[in-house]
C-alpha cells in the first residue's frame, strides 16, 4: 500500500528465544499506531526489523510497498527510525550533527540548508543550533533525534519510546509534533510504556506480549475483541446490593462488583442477550436508573490482554 | 553561513560526510590538540639540544643524528598516535550507539572506512608539515641526502596508512566493550613495536645510505612497500566486512583478497627466483604471505556457520559453479574449505614457479617442502582450533574471545613446550626447537633435516584439522546446494505467481 507500513508475519529468533513470533499489522498513512507491551515483549526487535537493522528469520515488511528484506537501501530512504537509545557524537553541535546526517542521506547544497532550517524550526531547536550535543538535556536530545529522523522526509516513522524521560510539558509538545506529522499523511508506529499518553494521540494500538500480537485495532474494538466481553455499569434506586444480587443470577454476567452507588460487571453475551438482560432488570422492580457500557481505557485493554509474565 | 562559489558548493557536497564529521571531531578533540603540541614541543627541544651539542658530534654525523631524533618523534606521531586515533574514532561508533544511525542513513561501508582513513591521514599530514622545517634543517646540516629522506618518508607514509587501516579493522572487530579494550591493548603494543621497527629501518638507511644503491636494498624497499599495501588492503576488506550490515555477505571480499595474496606470493617468488636464481625466495615470499594470511584465516574460519538469508538469495545457477563458489561464501566450514584449498594452491604454484622459471626437474624442492610445512602450521594454528571451537562456541562475545585466544596460542605453543623441556632437563640450547615451533622446524627444513617426530606431529595436526572440520565442511557445501535449489525453485514459481 502506498505510504503504509505493512508488517507481514515476521518471526525472529535469538538462539532458543523467539523474540518476535509471526507478528503482523498495518499502519496506514495518517494513522498513529501505538505499540504496547511489557518489557521484553519484542517491540524494539519488531521495530528494528521494520527499519532494516535486523533481518527476520521469516516474513517480510513492506514500507511504501518496498520490501525491507529485498531492497533495504530503497526502504531505508522511506523510513525514519528513532531508536530507544540514540548516539551522540562528541565535539559536535546540533547544527553539525543534523548537517552530517543530511549529507549522509545525500541531501545536497541548498536543499540541505532548507531541510535543516525546516526540521530545526519544526522541533523548535532554533535557539540551540550552536550548542554542543554533549551538553543537551534529555528532552532536547529527544527533539534532536526526532529532527534527525525527519531529515529525509520519510513516509513511515518508527519511534521507539520517544517520550521516555520527558517532562510533562515536553510530552505534550511531542504529542503535538507527532499529531502534526500524522496530519501530513505519514504512517507512524510509536512504542511507549505511558499508556495515557498513547491513548491521547494514537488512532490504533497493537498489543504485543512475548513476541505475539495479543490484539490490534482501535482501543474500543480490541477491548470488545478480547473475548466478546463488554463492561457495563448499572445503577438502581433500590440500592447497589440488591442490584448486584439480581445480576449474579442472570446469564452472561461475570465479575459483578459494587462501584460507587452502582454495579460494574463484565457481560459476555451478544447484543440480543444484552437487550433481554436490560428487559429483565427493568421488569424486576429495582428501579433501574442507569445502564451503560463503561468506557474502557488503554490500561484496561493492556492489563486484560497481557499476562504480566516477563520473557 | 556565507554563500560560497557554486563550484565550492558542489565540491563541498561531494566530500565524504564521515570525513567532514571526523575531521571536525578530531581537530576539536583534546586527543589530537594536546598530542600535536606536545610532539612539536618535544621535537623542538630535542632539536635544540642536538644543535647546541654540535661541537661534540662529528660534523657529518650531526645531520644524521638530528634527522633520526626528529624522525623518532615524527614516527611516534604518525605511526602511533594517528593509527590509534583511527582506532578510537572507529570504536566511538559502537560506544555511542551511532552505528545503527549510520546504517539506516544509507552510508556505504566504503564511505565509512574511507572517511575514517582520510581523516587520520589529514592528521598525519598536519604532523608531516609541522615537522617539515625540521627535516629541511637536518638536510642543511649535511650528512643525509635527499634520496634517503625520500625513501624514509615514503616508507613512513605507507606504514602510517597501513597501520591506520589495521587500527580501523581491529576496532571494528569487537562491538563488545571489554573485548575492545583487550584489542586496544594488543593494538597499542603492536604500534609501539611498529614505532621501534620504523626507527630501526630509518636508522639503517640514514647511517648506511649505500644499501639503497644495491639491488637487494631496492628489492627490500619494494618488498616493504608491497607488504604495507597488502596489509592495508587486507585490513580494509576486514573493516568493510565489519561495517557492512550483519546480515550482508561480509566475508567474500576478504576471501577473494586472501586467495589473490597466495597467487601473488607465488608470482613474486617466481620473479625473484628468476632474477637471483635462489629457490629460497619462494619460501620467503610465502612466509610473508602466511604471516598476513593468519588474520583472514583466523577471522573467516571462526565465523558462524549459517549462510544468512541475503547470501542465500544470490549465487550461480549451475551445480558445479555453486560448488566452486562455495568456499568464498560466508560461514566457518566454507572458510575451512578455502584455507585447505589455498594451502594446496600455495604448494602447487610454488612448485610450478620453481619448475618453470628455474627450469628444474619437477621434484620436490626443499623450499617447496618448507612452503608446505609453513601452510601446515598455519592450518594447525587457525583451522584446527577453529574447527574444535565450532562445536562449542555460539555467542558473539565468545567468538571474539576465541579469536584473541587463538592469537595468543602461537607464543604459548612455542614457549610452553620449551619451558617444559628445560624443566625436564634437556639443555636450554635445543629447548626452543620442538615440533610446535614453526620457526625452528622451518629453519630445519631449509638448512638441516627435522626429526621424523616433527613430521609426525605436523602430519597428525593436519589430519586432525581435516577430521575436525570435515562435518562442517560438508554441512557448508550442502547448505550452499540447498540454497541454490530453493533459488531455482523460486525462479520457477515466480512467473506463475
Ligand atoms: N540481539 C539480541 N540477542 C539476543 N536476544 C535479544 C536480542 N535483542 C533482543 N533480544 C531479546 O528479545 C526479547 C525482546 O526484546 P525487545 O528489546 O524487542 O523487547 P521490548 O519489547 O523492546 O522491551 P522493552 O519494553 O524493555 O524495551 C527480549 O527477551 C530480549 O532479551
Ligand atoms: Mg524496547
Amino acid at each position: 500500500m502506498k505510504g503504509a507500513l505493512e508488517v507481514r508475519a515476521i518471526t525472529k529468533r535469538f538462539g532458543a528465544l523467539t523474540a518476535v513470533d509471526a507478528v503482523s499489522f498495518t499502519v496506514a498513512p495518517g494513522e498513529i499506531m501505538g505499540f504496547i507491551g511489557p518489557n521484553g515483549a519484542g517491540k524494539t526487535t519488531t521495530m528494528r526489523i521494520c527499519s532494516t537493522l535486523e533481518l527476520p528469520d521469516s516474513g517480510d515488511v513492506r514500507v511504501d510497498g518496498i520490501s525491507v528484506t529485498e531492497h533495504p537501501r530503497e526502504a531505508r530512504a522511506r523510513i525514519g527510525f528513532m531508536p530507544d537509545s540514540y548516539g551522540a557524537y562528541a565535539n559536535t553541535t546540533i547544527h553539525e550533527y543534523l548537517d552530517f546526517f543530511a549529507r549522509a542521506y545525500g541531501i545536497r547544497g541548498d536543499a540541505r540548508r532548507s531541510v535543516l532550517e525546516r526540521v530545526i524550526e519544526f522541533t523548535s531547536l532554533g535557539d540551540l543550533r550552536e550548542k554542543h550535543i554533549d551538553a543537551l538535556s534529555k528532552g532536547m536530545k529527544q527533539r534532536l533525534c526526532l529532527a534527525k529522523t525527519l531529515l529525509h522526509d520519510p513516509a513511515v516513522l518508527i519511534l521507539d519510546e520517544p517520550a521516555a524521560g520527558l517532562d510533562p510539558r515536553a510530552r505534550v509538545e511531542l504529542r503535538e509534533l507527532v499529531k502534526a506529522l500524522a496530519g501530513m499523511g505519514k504512517s507512524i508506529l510509536i512504542s511507549s510504556h505511558i499508556l495515557t499518553e498513547l491513548a491521547e494521540m494514537c488512532t490504533t494500538v497493537t498489543v504485543i506480549e512475548r513476541g505475539t500480537v495479543r490484539g490490534s485495532g482501535s482501543v474500543e474494538s480490541i477491548a470488545r475483541g478480547v473475548s466478546g466481553i463488554q463492561r457495563i455499569y448499572a445503577r438502581s434506586i433500590a440500592g447497589a446490593e440488591r442490584l448486584e444480587r439480581a445480576l449474579l443470577e442472570l446469564p452472561f454476567v461475570k465479575n459483578a462488583h459494587i462501584e460507587r452507588e452502582g454495579v460494574a460487571f463484565d457481560f459476555e453475551g451478544d447484543e440480543a442477550a444484552a437487550a433481554s438482560l436490560l428487559a429483565t432488570l427493568a421488569g424486576a422492580g429495582l428501579g433501574l436508573c442507569e445502564f451503560a457500557p463503561k468506557t474502557v481505557d488503554l490500561e484496561d485493554v493492556f492489563l486484560s490482554l497481557t499476562e504480566g509474565r516477563l520473557q | 553561513m556565507n554563500a560560497p562559489a557554486t563550484t565550492g558548493v558542489r565540491l563541498e557536497d561531494r566530500v565524504n560526510p564521515i570525513l567532514v564529521k571526523e575531521v571536525r571531531q578530531a581537530l576539536r578533540g583534546k586527543y589530537f590538540r594536546v598530542l600535536f603540541w606536545i610532539t612539536l614541543l618535544v621535537g623542538t627541544l630535542i632539536g635544540v639540544g642536538i644543535v647546541s651539542a654540535i661541537d661534540e658530534i662529528s660534523f657529518v654525523e650531526t645531520g644524521r643524528v638530528f634527522f633520526m631524533a626528529i624522525f623518532g618523534v615524527l614516527s611516534a606521531a604518525v605511526h602511533c598516535f594517528v593509527p590509534f586515533s583511527a582506532f578510537l574514532a572507529t570504536s566511538a561508533e559502537w560506544d555511542e550507539n551511532t552505528y545503527d544511525l549510520l546504517i539506516i542513513s544509507n552510508l556505504r561501508p566504503r564511505q565509512i572506512v574511507q572517511g575514517k582513513l582520510l581523516s587520520a591521514l589529514i592528521q598525519a599530514l598536519l604532523y608531516y608539515s609541522a615537522f617539515g622545517p625540521f627535516l629541511v634543517f637536518a638536510f642543511l646540516l649535511n650528512g643525509i641526502d635527499l634520496g634517503s629522506v625520500g625513501v624514509i618518508l615514503a616508507g613512513s607514509v605507507a606504514t602510517s596508512v597501513a597501520l591506520t587501516f589495521v587500527g580501523i579493522a581491529a576496532s571494528s572487530l569487537a562491538t563488545n566493550k571489554v573485548m575492545r579494550v583487550v584489542l586496544m591493548a594488543l593494538f597499542g603494543a603492536g604500534l609501539i613495536a611498529a614505532w621501534g621497527m620504523s626507527m630501526g629501518l630509518a636508522a639503517g638507511i640514514t647511517f648506511e645510505p649505500q644499501v639503497l644503491s644495491s639491488i637487494e636494498g631496492q628489492v627490500a624497499f619494494v618488498a616493504y612497500l608491497t607488504v604495507a599495501v597488502v596489509v592495508a588492503l587486507l585490513a580494509q576488506s576486514i573493516a568493510l566486512g565489519r561495517f557492512a550490515h550483519e546480515e550482508e555477505n561480509r566475508s567474500t571480499p576478504l576471501r577473494v583478497m586472501s586467495t589473490v595474496l597466495v597467487l601473488f606470493a607465488s608470482a613474486w617468488g617466481a620473479w625473484l627466483v628468476q632474477q637471483f636464481g635462489d629457490s629460497e625466495s619462494i619460501f620467503a615470499c610465502h612466509s610473508g604471505a602466511a604471516a598476513l594470511l593468519f588474520f583472514p584465516w583466523l577471522i573467516s574460519s571462526t565465523e558462524p556457520e549459517e549462510l544468512g538469508r541475503r547470501a542465500s538469495a544470490v549465487g550461480p545457477k549451475g551445480t558445479l559453479a555453486t560448488l566452486l563458489s562455495a568456499p568464498f561464501l560466508p560461514g566457518g566450514g566454507r572458510a575451512a574449505t578455502l584455507c585447505f584449498l589455498q594451502a594446496l594452491l600455495a604448494v602447487v604454484t610454488s612448485q610450478i614457479a620453481l619448475g618453470f622459471t628455474a627450469s628444474r626437474a619437477l621434484r620436490l624442492d626443499n623450499s617447496v617442502l618448507a612452503v608446505a610445512a609453513l601452510y601446515a602450521y598455519l592450518l594447525a594454528y587457525t583451522v584446527l582450533p577453529a574447527g574444535v571451537a565450532a562445536y562449542f562456541v555460539q555467542r558473539r562475545s565468545a567468538r571474539v574471545l576465541l579469536r584473541i585466544l587463538m592469537v595468543v596460542a602461537i607464543p604459548v605453543g612455542i614457549v610452553i613446550p620449551a619451558m617444559l623441556s628445560m624443566f625436564f632437563g634437556s639443555g636450554p640450547g635445543s629447548a626452543l626447537s620442538h615440533p610446535l615451533n614453526p620457526f625452528s622446524t622451518l629453519y630445519d627444513i631449509q638448512f638441516g633435516a627435522p626429526s621424523p617426530f616433527t613430521y609426525a606431529v605436523l602430519g597428525l595436526a593436519l589430519l586432525l584439522a581435516l577430521l575436525v572440520n570435515a562435518p562442517r565442511v560438508f554441512a557448508g557445501l550442502r547448505e550452499v546446494l540447498r540454497a541454490r535449489a530453493s533459488r531455482v525453485q523460486q525462479a520457477e514459481d515466480a512467473p506463475r505467481a
